[in-house]
């Protein structure tokens, strides 16, 4: 497991930067414009856009003055490609359930064995 | 195939839901009668090698998988609760301290039963781990079942 992933993970497991993220889906935006629906403060969104920074999850920009926030997309789809494997995982072993539940339907009612 | 859909929940959780065409009872059969709890939880990497199941509230119950190479991991807890329609368990990797609490319901309407799954863990970091290794070790042997129930049909 790679620590960028790790860190991307941590992450994501605030809601608040989840909210971020999917703010900054619609576009760039600034740290007074993040904080806005939040009811948050500056410095606490700031403190939330640290670790999404360092998590490579946002980039921000080079204006000193807005230092707009930018969503990178590729750290986000590894993580979710995560969670599709996660979840291809258990449509296997769901499927493998299919088959054993098709089999007891066939096997009802129990019918007595031949010896 | 039924879609299995990974709905939203808390962030130390991992909720999924599917319908099955059986009914609750077989579906509850499945998943507590040993020999068939290994034909289905197990996977094409890691054999589900031992399982013992006593469903009821207080028994516990454990599966033992093995890894090509020969490394052996479990899951096993304690079920809290177990109905027609609720099972409430408790999980823990390998005997480690970290517990989850599963929660299973099941729900019949007109011979569909569906299954809804709540793996709720100590913290939403442990979840992404579960979630992480999860895909580690499954990611290859999942598509590789997948695969050979394809070409098995």
């Amino acid at each position: 497991m790679t620590i960028a992933l790790d860190a991307t993970f941590a992450a994501l497991a605030d809601p608040t930067r989840r909210a971020i993220l999917a703010r900054l889906v619609r576009g760039d935006a600034s740290v007074g414009e993040l904080a806005e629906p939040f009811a948050m403060s500056q410095p606490a969104i700031s403190k939330h856009l640290k670790v999404l920074e360092r998590a490579g999850l946002i980039s921000r920009g080079r204006d000193a003055q807005r230092r707009p926030c930018h969503l990178e997309a590729s750290p986000l789809r590894e993580a979710t490609d995560y969670l599709e494997r996660y979840r291809a995982q258990w449509e296997a072993r769901f499927a493998a359930l299919d088959n054993v539940l098709e089999e007891l339907k066939r096997a009802k009612p129990k019918r007595k064995r031949t010896p | 195939m039924n879609k299995l859909e990974m709905l939203p929940g808390a962030p130390n959780e991992i909720v999924m839901q599917r319908d099955f065409a059986a009914p609750r009872h077989l579906v509850k059969r499945a998943m507590t009668e040993p020999e068939l709890v290994k034909r289905w939880q197990g996977n094409s990497r890691s054999a589900l090698i031992s399982v013992t199941i006593d469903a009821r509230p207080g028994g516990t119950y454990r599966y033992v998988y093995r890894t090509p190479d020969g490394h052996e991991f479990s899951f096993a807890g304690v079920y809290r609760e177990v109905s027609d329609e609720r099972t409430v368990q408790t999980e823990r990797f390998n005997d480690m301290p970290s517990e989850a609490l599963i929660t299973t319901t099941l729900t019949e309407k007109a011979g569909v039963t569906t299954m809804r799954v709540v793996m709720a863990f100590e913290s939403a970091e442990i979840r992404d781990m579960v979630v992480k290794t999860g895909m580690a070790d499954g990611a290859a042997e999942s598509y590789d079942n997948l695969e050979a129930l394809v070409t098995g049909m």
